[in-house]
Parts: structure tokens; C-alpha cells; sequence
């Protein structure tokens, strides 16, 4: 009979048990194991595989105790390893082998996702570069390294008072819906339901070689995030239209007052690029931007009014932060995250210097040539003493995290995993230890050392990074 | 009936969960000859799978090669559902060891025809060679799986409608809502139980007192389905000390001194070789035809063990043939020998004992064939014997001379 007697060998199947860990679950660290399978690159239901598929795990690593979270998320990077994605090259192949390149080695750092942010730009790069960094996740190949989960194009509708490092001369007021589609590129902005021919925007992904390169049959249009100052021309009126393509509308480098900034809420932008940076600071007459965070979502009333019903319930907005310890002042970034704790997405907006060792380096902004000085993670524009973004990695924002705030660990990592991914659309698949979700996961160890001003620095470090199910990184073993 | 007394309930499930692992390492399980264990589902069990993964994970015991089968499993609530018994051996056991899952087996609650699972289960359970040892809870009315009272002590695997009390008891883990309490079950039989080779119960708490009172001490009684386990020759119950509450101080002396005397004896109460290693031929010696011939090369005198160097008291002080046994009696005195051997072999012992020189009227028969017959080195004694009586044409020529006395 069958039931005393086992099958041959359990069949190779790719299946991992992760175990003795502890997993990042909602508020709290729950110690249980975690069965991910690299032929469907997904978290497995174990209990379904063990009793339906009669499967046994191929291989059981016993992590001693670490966590295990899911893979990072990056909302606001534009560049990293030399190579910024705001740039062209003569040869636009070269492009893709530098993207592909860099998608390897981001991944080590635990970003297994994350969208790769172009700033203010002519129409031409746009048109250029868009292609390149739409969606990559359809191969799922675990090599492949972190996946893009769409462009975000920071600008270059935006007011030129808040422009930080974007070249004003390139930033533009949008008066139409036509005026993105000529900067960005019909193609990139349109999903095809909203073309002529209509086959649906979610079908299923195609599954395309060379997922960056712009010959493969675009799925999902490159464009997943814009940034713009919505108190500009008609910006407030067409925030709805980019909603309705699928389009996230953030808001940023803006000089919107809590009114404006609360009308683009209601009109669906539901994020803010780098809450404080490049945009008013809060007057207490003034609350401006961060004045959205204050919002408060009308308690369910039993017979509620005619003139409140008319106020439409204010959703507060995702707002990213630079925890990079220069951007912000360490309260501001409490300050923030207690006004809306399941708002806060941890960004680094880390220039193509990350990665790189000290040093003056040539960038520009299609306005002339400038020098970007790094000392450690300080960016600074040459002769200006305005910041160049970060040079920061996303754990390093985290680990600042925890020390600002006193957070917990699952708080901390909420901001770089679950967090986006309800931000972005792709929650249950990405930023979750659910079964069902992407196999994307994060080893961390905890360490705590004494700090130099006499509070504790509590650490995470990045152990191991799963992708797709398969373990891409590994530390002290690269 | 063996019965252990812990102080507490930790200490009753690491006693079983040490018993079920030294079990497993014992009879050594293979993929053709594996163990097969009867497992219950429920709190009281829970430390012991607890114990049982920790020893797992301490690399002490595998169980790639043990079976498993559940007692019971609810009809009508999904397989997945938290409260389901897959659900429960998965969190709390088959999740954390090796267990192969072709090797696991629950019944199906959701069966397209319950009646004929329960049939195969208990095929399955006889294919997989009978259950080695099941472990079992008991209920608070002593029930044990889902054979309330009143169940039939003959009763096998089959559906069964809850008591009352079960199904209130069971509604703390559906939301206090008896509604979404499943109203019946699959469960083994308490014959089915009982016709595993051990059984071993884990008791814990005062609740569960009164019930252990009635099974301990009380006859068989079908409203208390576990004192079915009188029936069977090796049942082994472990409780904690507030499960004694209702127990005689006397029944508790007995049970406990039982255990003091037998670890003073450096005795455990173990099982018969035969129930240990389950189906498997128990190793016995095998006589074949290639067995050396019988001629002594080298005699191994009786004298010798005095010769020892240990105190000679360790050892009965034997004759060199004593009185040998009745039905060869007769034999000694068979004439037809020569000495050659015999002589040889006592010079030996006499060379090594020149002053104690034992003889026998054995020494004197002139057959050595009937004279190594007759000496009493037990274990050689006890090897040859079956092969002498069916196979030696000496013995059976020797039968016919019945009637000579010695």
C-alpha cells in the first residue's frame, strides 16, 4: 500500500523553508517559518503544499533567530553605481546593460523592488529613457536583480521657486493633458485601453526576453509616478485624468498652500515627494503641504448632517521621507510619522554617486556642467551649499529611522515594505510575507551600539536578500 | 497497566515525549519497516509535540521514517480552517520535523463519502502494519478520540455524532458561536485503539480528575471509554499531579512506588521485545545447516569461571556437570564411548585447579558426544538444544534406549 511506503524521492521542486526566524507580520515580530518556491518565484501556503501536493521542502535553512522581512521597496532613487538613470547615452543598448548591471547590484542591498526616479528633463530624454524603465517584473528571473515597478518622473511640471537641483529652464506649466503627453511620449503615459485599440491594460503580462529594452510589448506603461506642483496651470484639474490611466500623482517640489495641497488630495494625488524638502515649510498660519497630514478622517457618524456630507472624507496622502540625517532633523522626521504613522514611506533619493567612494563628480542638469562634492552620504552642489540629494542606501535610512524615533522594528520596516506597496498598488504581492506574495525577502540582523551623543543607534543589517524565491545575496559570502 | 505521576503537566509531556522518542530510536524505524504512530489532537497534547520538536531540532530523534495517524478530524469545516485538525498537526507538529507527507495521515472531514474513508482508514492503518504506540488524551467524561460515553468498546473508525457538552466545549475556538461548532466527526474506534500494540495517554489537570478516578480505578465501563484500556496489555497513562486529585492516596502510593522500585532496580517497565520492534521478525537465532559440527575444538571447562578474576561469589558455584536435566537422565549411561576427548579436557581443568578437582558421575560416562550434552554452559545449552532434539541422529538413535536408568 501506498501509505506506508513513500514515493521514490521527493520531487525537486524548488522549495525553501526558511525557519527559526522571526517574520515582520502587521505590528509585531512573529516567530514561524516561511516556504517560498523558486519555479513560481512566490511565497508558498505551506500547509497546502505539505497535504495537496504531498511536497516536502528541498532545503530548510535555519536562520538563528533573524528576521525576515519582505524585500525593500524604493520610492525615490535616481541612480546608484556610477549610473544615473536621468542621463543619455549615444548608444541607447549601453543604457540597458548599465540598468541591468545596476539592478544587480541594488539588490544586494535589499531593494527588490523599486521605481527609478527621472528629474526634470527635456522631452527628448524623456522620450528617450522612459521605455527602459517601465515594469521588469514580468520575466521574474531572480538574476535579473531588482525589479523596476515603473518610472516616477519627477518633474518637470513643477514651480520653479522649489526646484531644488532641477534645471529651471527645462521645468514647465502644463495647461492640458496633451502638454504631458508631448513631454513624456504618448506611449509611455497612455495605457492601450485609453488608445484606439482597446485590448485590456491587465491582461496578462507578456512574457518578454528583455523586459527593459524598449522592443518588448509594453504591458504596463513605464510611467507608474509623477511628481508635480498641482497649484500650476490646470495641474489641479488634470490630476484626476492621470488617476483614471492608472498614473499615481505625487506632490512636490510645490509651492501649494493647505488649500491647494488639500484640493490634489481630494482629486486623487495620494502621495508627497520628499515631505519638507522643496516645498514651504509649516507656518502655523500656514500649514502648507504637511498641513494635508493633519487631515483627519471624519469619524463614522450615526445621521451625519447635509453640510458635512458634502465634506468629502479627507484621505490623508503616502508622504516619502529622506531619513538620511541631513535632508531632515531627526524630530521632524518623528514629528511627521506620528502625524500619520501608516503614511510614511522611507525614501533615500540617492543620486548615481551611491556606492561610490568620496570625491567630486561631474553631473549635470542639462544646464552646463556642475560638480556634485560627496563627503560620506553628503551630496552637495559645488559652490552652493544646496543639497544633491543623498548618497544614503535604504537600510541606512531605516537604521536612522529607528534611532529618531524609537519605532519598532516592524514599524520601521512597514515604511519600506508594506507601506509602498499599498502605495503603489501592489499590495499582497509585494512588500508582504503572505502566502501568495512575491518571494521577495530580507535576512536582517539587529545591532545596537552606543551612539556618540549618548543615545543607542539601533541597526539593522541587511544578511540576505531572496528574490524571486532564489537567494541573490548573501553577506560576507559576495 | 503502567501509570506515571508527574508534578506537573510540563514534566508529564516531556515524560512522553522522552518515551515516544526512545521508542522510535529503538525499534529504529526504516523506510520498509517504519513506526507507526497514533496521534491525538487537542490542548492536553500540546507540550508533548512541543517536546517532541525540540528533540527533533536537537537532532535526538527523526522521523523520516515514523507513519502517522490522527485520531479524528471534524465533517464540514474546510481543511485549512484554523480550527481543523490539519490545521492543528500542521502548526503544532508536521510543520517543524521531517515527517514525509505521504507518511501523514488524517482523516478526511470532507470526504465525498465519509462511510467509505473511514473503511480505508482503517485499511490504510492495517497496510501500514498496525498502529506501534498511540498517544491519546482523554476527554473530561473519559472519553477518548470522539467515542463519547456510551460509545462501543468494539467501535472502529467511523462517523460520530458530538455530545452536547463536546460541542459547547469546542465553541471557545469558533467565536463562542455553537453555530459554526462542527456537530460531528471522523474518529477512530475505540477497538481501533485498542488494537494498537501500545497506548499511551497523557492526562493533565484537575478537570480532568474525576474521569481519571473512573479509568484508573474503576472496572471497563463503556460511559467511560478510556477504562477500555484495561483491556489491553500495554497502556501506559501519565497525568500530572492535579489529575490525582480524585484518585485513592492509596491507588497514588502504588503507582509511585511501583516507579521508585523499579528505577532502584535500574529496571524500567519496558515492553516485550515483540511489541517494540512492531511486525518485524523478532531477531532470534536461526539454526542452519551450516552450524559448526558438533565437536568441541575448544572445551570450555565449568572450572573456569571460578578461575576468574572477579570474586568468585558473583557466580553460582556449579558442579562441572551437574545433576543434568530429567529427559536426558537416561542418556549417561549409554556405554559406547571411547575416552580420548574427555581425557584431554580434564587434564586442561585439572592443570589450572590442582587442589579443587569437582567430579561427577558425568565424567565418567565413556560417551563424549552425551557427555558434552550434558554440560551445563547455559547459553550453549540453550542454542543447540532445539537443533540436537530435531536434528541429532545421535539423540534419536539415543531415544530408543529408553528405560535405562541412571
Amino acid at each position: 500500500m501506498p501509505s506506508a511506503v513513500r514515493s521514490a524521492s521527493p520531487r525537486l521542486i524548488g522549495i525553501t523553508k526558511l525557519t527559526n526566524c522571526r517574520l515582520v507580520r502587521g505590528d509585531d515580530l512573529v516567530w514561524g517559518d516561511v516556504w517560498v518556491s523558486s519555479t513560481t518565484g512566490k511565497i508558498i501556503r505551506s500547509q497546502s503544499a505539505f497535504y495537496d501536493e504531498l511536497t516536502m521542502p528541498d532545503e530548510v535553512i535555519d536562520l538563528g533567530g533573524r528576521i525576515v522581512s519582505p524585500g525593500f521597496i524604493e520610492c525615490q532613487l535616481n541612480g546608484a553605481y556610477g549610473f544615473n538613470f536621468s542621463t543619455l547615452v549615444d548608444d541607447m543598448t549601453q543604457y540597458g546593460k548599465q540598468l541591468r548591471s545596476l539592478n544587480k547590484r541594488l539588490v544586494q542591498t535589499g531593494v527588490t523592488s523599486y521605481i527609478p526616479t527621472v528629474t526634470s528633463q527635456t522631452s527628448h530624454l524623456y522620450k528617450k529613457v522612459l521605455p527602459f524603465l517601465g515594469p521588469s517584473g514580468s520575466s521574474r528571473r531572480a538574476d535579473d536583480g531588482a525589479e523596476s515597478l515603473g518610472a516616477h518622473v519627477e518633474g518637470p511640471f513643477l514651480n520653479p521657486t522649489k526646484n531644488g537641483v532641477h534645471n529651471r529652464s527645462v521645468l514647465r506649466v502644463a495647461s492640458s493633458l496633451a502638454d504631458l503627453e508631448d513631454m513624456y511620449g504618448v506611449a509611455n503615459i497612455t495605457p492601450s485601453s485609453f488608445q484606439s485599440s482597446p485590448p485590456s491594460p491587465s491582461s496578462t503580462p507578456t512574457d518578454a526576453t528583455t523586459p527593459t529594452t524598449p522592443t518588448s510589448p509594453p504591458s504596463e506603461i513605464p510611467i507608474k509616478m509623477i511628481t508635480v506642483a498641482p497649484e500650476l496651470g490646470t495641474m489641479a484639474n488634470l490630476i484626476s485624468e492621470l488617476t483614471s490611466r492608472g498614473i499615481l500623482v505625487s506632490i512636490g517640489h510645490s509651492e501649494a498652500t493647505y488649500e491647494e495641497a488639500s484640493a490634489a488630495v481630494s482629486a486623487g494625488a495620494t502621495m508627497i515627494t520628499h515631505l519638507f524638502n522643496a516645498m514651504r515649510p509649516l507656518h502655523h498660519r500656514d500649514p502648507g503641504i504637511f498641513g494635508v497630514l493633519g487631515a483627519t478622517e471624519p469619524a463614522p457618524q450615526l445621521q451625519p448632517e447635509p453640510q458635512q456630507s458634502q465634506q468629502q472624507p479627507q484621505k490623508r496622502p503616502y508622504f516619502g521621507l529622506i531619513a538620511d540625517g541631513i535632508h531632515l532633523h531627526p524630530a521632524t522626521v518623528k514629528i511627521a510619522w506620528r502625524a500619520h504613522p501608516a503614511g510614511l514611506v522611507l525614501v533615500t533619493d540617492a543620486m548615481h554617486m551611491v556606492g561610490l567612494p568620496d570625491g567630486r563628480y561631474e553631473w549635470t542638469n542639462g544646464e552646463g556642467e556642475h560638480y556634485i562634492v560627496k563627503r560620506g552620504s553628503v551630496l552637495e552642489l559645488e559652490g552652493t551649499g544646496v543639497i544633491a540629494g543623498s548618497s544614503i542606501t535604504l537600510i541606512d535610512c531605516i537604521s536612522n529611522f529607528l534611532t529618531y524615533t524609537g519605532a519598532t522594528i516592524p514599524q520601521a520596516l512597514c515604511a519600506v515594505t508594506s507601506t509602498p506597496a499599498a502605495m503603489l498598488g501592489v499590495a499582497g504581492v509585494k512588500g508582504s510575507l503572505e502566502a501568495g506574495a512575491d518571494a521577495d525577502l530580507v535576512v536582517l540582523s539587529e545591532k545596537e551600539e552606543e551612539g556618540e551623543g549618548g543615545g543607542d543607534r539601533r541597526e539593522l543589517v541587511v544578511d540576505e536578500v531572496w528574490k524571486f524565491g532564489v537567494r541573490v545575496f548573501e553577506r560576507g559570502r559576495d | 497497566m503502567r501509570f506515571f505521576i508527574r508534578d506537573d503537566a510540563a514534566g508529564a509531556s516531556t515524560h512522553v515525549a522522552s518515551y515516544i522518542v526512545d521508542r522510535i530510536n529503538h525499534f529504529a524505524p526504516t523506510p520498509a519497516h517504519p513506526f507507526v504512530l497514533g496521534l491525538p489532537t487537542g490542548s492536553t497534547p500540546l507540550g508533548v509535540y512541543k517536546s517532541l520538536v525540540e528533540k527533533y531540532k536537537a537532532g535526538e530523534v527523526s522521523f523520516e521514517n515514523v507513519v502517522t495517524f490522527n485520531m479524528d478530524e471534524y465533517i464540514g469545516i474546510p481543511r485549512d480552517h484554523p480550527e481543523s485538525y490539519h490545521s492543528f498537526m500542521w502548526k503544532h507538529f508536521f510543520s517543524h520535523v521531517n515527517i514525509h507527507p505521504n507518511n501523514a495521515h488524517i482523516l478526511d472531514g470532507n470526504a465525498p463519502n465519509l462511510e467509505a474513508e473511514c473503511v480505508e482508514y482503517e485499511a490504510k492503518i492495517q497496510a501500514a502494519g498496525g498502529i506501534d504506540l498511540f498517544l491519546a488524551g482523554m476527554g473530561e467524561d473519559g472519553h477518548i478520540a470522539f467515542n463519547e460515553p456510551g460509545s462501543s468498546l468494539a467501535s472502529r473508525t467511523r462517523v460520530k455524532t458530538l455530545a452536547y457538552g463536546t460541542i459547547l466545549a469546542n465553541s471557545r475556538f469558533f467565536g463562542d458561536d455553537l453555530d459554526k461548532v462542527p456537530k460531528m466527526a471522523l474518529t477512530v474506534g475505540v477497538q481501533t485503539v485498542l488494537e494498537a500494540r501500545e497506548v499511551v495517554v497523557l492526562a493533565l489537570g484537575a478537570r480532568k480528575a474525576l474521569a481519571l478516578q473512573r479509568c484508573v480505578e474503576q472496572g471497563v465501563n463503556h460511559m467511560w471509554t478510556l477504562s477500555a484500556l484495561h483491556l489491553h496489555p500495554h497502556s501506559m497513562i501519565v497525568c500530572d499531579e492535579d489529575a490525582t486529585l480524585e484518585l485513592q492516596v492509596k491507588t497514588v502510593k502504588y503507582f509511585k512506588d511501583i516507579e521508585q522500585v523499579a528505577l532502584a532496580q535500574g529496571f524500567q517497565q519496558i515492553l516485550p521485545s515483540q511489541v517494540r520492534t512492531g511486525p518485524a521478525t523478532v531477531p532470534t537465532t536461526i539454526v542452519t545447516d551450516e552450524f559448526p559440527p558438533p565437536t568441541i575444538h575448544s572445551p570450555q571447562p565449568t572450572t573456569s569461571r571460578l578461575l576468574c578474576a572477579t570474586p568468585a561469589t558473583e557466580y553460582p558455584l556449579r558442579s562441572r556437570s551437574p545433576s543434568p536435566e530429567p529427559s536426558l537422565r537416561h542418556l549417561l549411561t549409554t556405554p559406547e564411548t571411547e575416552y580420548t576427548q574427555d581425557t584431554e579436557y580434564t587434564l586442561d581443568s585439572r592443570a589450572a585447579t590442582p587442589d579443587f578437582m569437582p567430579d561427577s558421575m558425568a565424567s565418567r560416562i565413556g560417551d563424549p558426544s552425551l557427555l558434552r550434552r550434558a554440560t551445563p554452559n547455559p547459553e550453549q545449552r540453550h542454542l543447540q538444544q532445539p537443533r540436537q532434539r530435531s536434528k541429532s541422529p545421535a539423540l534419536v538413535s539415543a531415544g530408543r534406549l529408553n528405560g535405562i536408568k541412571v
